[in-house]
């Protein structure tokens, strides 16, 4: 291909349901899920970390699953619900994970930290009630080098607890 | 009171709602991007480097080369590096793998990386020198032919008569310990955006040291410094790679050559060849009596300082002081010999210069505890310094705490108590000690303003990249002028509007940004309390600010607003300016003065098992203890602490850059593992230790990272009997170990 040009691209029509909404998006085939997010619809909240898959900061959740938004094409979510951090609050107010990550200092540089919340937000609706050690291991493919794992994973046992007292209010 | 409290970060909700603007998310109008064509040679001779074929390219505006900068171009090519010896792109000859040779800027990224493959370099091939030792020989290659020398700083301390202390000693032991090169790995790499015009610049840059980041630019553009601009978002980590001057002048240069705003953000493997941690091999030489107490020490160190010299003079002087550790050594004489070599140049790291001689110091002090039959903790509260006491610098160590330190992170660990092994898993306990200097002379300045609506600005050019210096500095201006916290603002460094500040780095914005601050407060009150006087016609010493209500002290509960007060006396605002400066330097040929305004002090103590069938090392539980003289906020202090030791633990067990002919082979997450959740300890704690009467908060910065790997080594010994000399404590080292232990026995 000659340099330069962008002839051999085709691009796409990506039609999905990012954060509860309708969204239509022009893409090129064999662009990313994570430089469709920031480049062209500037949801900032997704992190370029090590462009492999391995540093969790570009987490997205794709029907509901954290994947790494970095090696995943933006075509392969045609017809899916994604969620990044963007749409977590609602009516102005925080997730409850992303409420027990600002209760409990859960960052540092927070670089890495709509990954960590997106995953942990995936482990809760799977599993409500995690042990330690089950968190340890859902958020194992999340890093943080500033190394507040340990407020992570306060917050993440904060959160479950919250939630699920949320949900023993709602059902009563 | 705001200070001691553990007041959430101020920009909290911006960091968990994901909105909070780190440098990589910014664009500027018009802006083009920026690739950069590295030199696969460690060492070699430019011959030619042609860039028409890449500049002819729909969408390549400019390309920039070492030709840009002819001694009548509007460009200089050297710039800061502590020597001024580095070239904004390589221009004559490339001194390692990875060096910038060309910068691409052009409409898309994408163009600019396709564009790289058609300029056209021709090479010749030099000797490369990547070992300290082979550099330090006469024979070697010279990294920079123009210094006839590879030493790219020397530190000496000569203290007393360290052939005589050999003398007085019942035992000599000498030992070699060895730090390979790391990468700090800040999740946001290196970003700079920079908008030039003939006049004047304009950069927006993810970098530690805004002031040098600005003396630099300035000089590679020819500008006066105000005509440079630096601003400074929030950071996504720094951990010292962003520490001085990085990709700004290259970034600069490019932009004014195109005519347009450039940015450049870095690749994950680019990072591996912009800065590492420093390589260094420290050969530790202690004389003891019989009884435990030290009689001399003689260390050498040699670090592979790399192509160019960044930070590396004040590494080999903050190593090099602080070799002998926190004890009472009476002859001391420490060479640390900082090389040029073919690497990637390496600079400043979490924990600088320290991790490397307390790896060695803190290795051997527990050789030697055995050796004599000593208990660990005794023989080193036998030889730890006292408060008060004169040191191998020969200055006064006052406000000395090593002693409490120890004990606390052996008593949080159970040092008393046994650790039980079960068959192949052997538990074993280790402490360690850390010191550390703080950059001594240094400057910060600071500003602070109230206007009419009673809001307090802080203006300090400390960068926040995580440790909540924003938060501790708000906590301390709102209690140094008496306003409620929700009244400060503080901005980002931005070198047109915040004042000089060194750099956010050596552990001392607390102290130097935090310093700077009070003393403005002390002149913005005065002038508050001025003003006040004349309205109320109250003597100045009668009025005092309380939760930014300014009364009488004999009539409270009457009295104004600050910003009623402004409006009152017809004032827009009120400024006010502080410095804080440290005093001191050490005499170039002895080592002799004052090191550090004060010193960063801490400890660990760490209880591992390890599987002597598989050489597996875990970490059971792990307490770190640090003085800081006076907490400004609990939750911010405990996040350093613990996140130094989930840092430490990288370099400690598993991270090491591998070169291959001075190639980085493992430039990414997939060969360079960092800590995981996997990875931290079950039990992590941490304690601060402070002073009641404390006046000035010494901050926490970096104290409990460089104890980890050490107290770890220590208690693989302990556990197993083998001795790691090598870092990192990797499953194959430990293995061979036991192995050649069990073979000689």
């Amino acid at each position: 291909m000659r340099p330069g040009t962008r002839s051999q691209l085709t691009t796409q029509e990506l039609r999905l349901q990012l954060n509860r909404e309708h969204r239509s998006v022009e893409v090129e085939t064999d662009e990313t899920l994570l430089s469709v997010l920031r480049d062209k619809l500037k949801l900032y909240g997704n992190r370029q970390g090590c462009g492999i898959g391995y540093c969790g900061a570009c987490t997205v959740l794709v029907d509901g699953k954290p994947v790494s938004s970095c090696i995943m094409l933006a075509v392969q979510v045609e017809g899916k619900q994604l969620t990044t951090v963007e749409g977590l609050s609602k009516d102005g107010k925080l997730h409850p994970v992303q409420q027990a990550f600002l209760d409990h200092t859960a960052f540092q540089c927070s670089y890495c930290t709509p990954g960590f919340i997106l995953t942990t937000k995936a482990m809760l609706d799977e599993d409500p009630s995690p042990s330690r050690e089950e968190i340890r291991e859902y958020l194992v493919g999340n890093l943080c080098r500033c190394g507040s794992y340990y407020n992570i994973l306060e917050a993440a046992e904060e959160a479950a607890v919250r939630m699920q007292a949320k949900k023993q209010v709602a059902s009563d | 009171m705001n200070v001691g409290r553990a007041i959430p970060y101020v920009d909290a909700l911006e960091r968990v709602d994901g909105s909070i603007g780190f440098t990589i998310n910014l664009e500027v109008p018009g802006m083009l991007h920026a690739r950069v064509l590295r030199s696969p040679s460690p060492h070699a001779r430019l011959l030619k480097v042609d860039t028409s074929r890449a500049e002819h390219l729909p969408g390549v505006v400019a390309v920039l080369t070492g030709v840009d900068f002819r001694p009548a171009s509007d460009m200089e090519l050297l710039y800061g590096g502590m020597n001024g010896d580095q070239p904004v792109v390589a221009r004559d000859k490339v001194r390692y793998v990875g060096e910038p040779i060309a910068v691409i800027a052009a409409e898309t990224p994408e163009t600019a990386e396709r564009a790289l493959s058609f300029i056209d370099v021709e090479y010749e091939d030099l000797i490369p020198v990547f070992d300290p030792y082979e550099a330090d020989t006469e024979d070697s290659s010279l990294v920079h032919d123009e210094y006839d020398t590879n030493v790219c700083s020397y530190f000496k301390l000569r203290h007393g008569n360290v052939e005589a202390g050999f003398a007085e000693a019942d035992r000599v032991f000498e030992h070699r310990f060895y730090s390979p090169a790391a990468q700090q790995f800040p999740l946001e790499p290196h970003v700079t955006i920079a908008s030039v015009d003939a006049s004047s610049a304009t950069l927006w840059s993810s970098t530690q040291a805004p002031y040098p980041v600005r003396e630099s630019v300035a000089k590679v553009l020819k500008l006066p410094e105000d005509k440079v601009r630096i601003i400074v978002p929030p950071l996504g980590g720094g951990y010292g790679a962003k520490n001085f001057v990085k990709l700004e002048p290259m970034v600069a240069a490019t932009a004014r050559k195109a005519g347009r705003p450039v940015r450049l953000a870095l690749s994950t493997e680019e990072e591996f060849v912009t800065v590492t941690k420093h390589p260094a091999v420290v050969t530790i030489k202690t004389g003891v009596k019989a009884d435990g107490t030290l009689t001399a020490r003689k260390v050498d160190i040699h670090w592979s300082g790399g192509a160019y010299a960044d930070t590396t003079p004040p590494v080999a002087r903050g190593g090099g002081v602080t070799a002998t550790g926190p004890y009472r050594v009476p002859h001391a004489w420490v060479d640390s010999r900082a090389m040029y070599t073919n690497l990637p140049q390496a600079g400043s790291f979490r924990g600088l210069a320290v991790n490397q001689v307390v790896w060695a110091y803190e290795s051997q002090m527990d050789i030697i505890a055995d050796a004599l039959g000593m208990d660990p903790l005794e023989f080193r509260l036998h030889n730890l310094i006292d408060e008060g006491e004169e040191w191998v610098t020969g200055e006064r160590m006052d406000d000395s705490h090593y002693k409490e330190l120890i004990r606390e992170v052996a008593d949080k660990i159970g040092w008393d108590k046994p650790s039980r092994s079960e068959g192949h898993l052997k538990r074993g306990k280790g402490l360690s000690v850390t010191l550390k200097s703080t950059i001594t002379p240094s400057t910060s300045r600071a500003s602070l303003k109230v206007d009419a609506t009673g809001t307090l600005w802080v203006l300090a050019s400390s960068v926040e990249m995580g440790q909540g210096v924003k938060t501790v500095l708000s906590q301390m201006a709102a209690d140094a002028v008496g306003v409620p916290l929700e009244q400060v603002r503080i901005v980002d460094p931005d070198t047109s509007v915040t004042p000089y500040d060194m750099t956010t780095s050596s552990s001392r914005s607390t102290f130097s940004s935090g310093g700077a601050i009070r003393n403005a407060a002390d002149s913005l009150k005065a002038q508050l309390l001025e003003l006040a006087s004349e309205i109320t016609e109250h003597d100045p010493t009668d009025i005092e600010i309380v939760d930014g209500f300014i009364s009488s002290k004999n009539s409270p509960g009457k009295g104004l607003l600050i910003g009623e007060l402004l409006q009152k006396s017809d004032r827009d605002e009120l400024f006010a300016e502080g410095t804080l400066e440290t005093q001191g330097g050490l005499d170039p040929e002895t080592g002799q003065g004052k090191a550090s305004d004060h010193w960063h002090q801490g400890a660990g103590a760490a209880e591992v098992e390890v599987d002597t069938e598989t050489g597996r090392v875990a970490i059971l539980r792990y307490h770190a203890a640090s003085y800081v003289s006076r907490v400004i906020n609990p939750t911010n202090v405990r996040l350093q602490n613990e996140g130094n030791v989930v840092y430490g633990l990288g370099p400690a067990l598993f991270e090491e850059i591998i070169f291959d002919q001075g190639r980085v082979v493992n430039s990414n997450l997939d060969s360079y593992p960092i800590p995981s959740l996997e990875d931290v300890p079950k039990h992590l704690s941490s304690s601060a230790l402070e002073r009641p009467d404390a006046e000035m908060p010494y901050g926490v910065g970096e104290n409990t990272l460089p104890s980890v790997a050490p107290a770890i080594a220590n208690a693989v010994f302990w556990a197993t009997g083998v001795r790691i000399h090598d870092l990192p404590i990797t499953p194959e080292k430990v293995l061979r170990a036991l192995r050649a232990k069990k073979e000689q026995n």
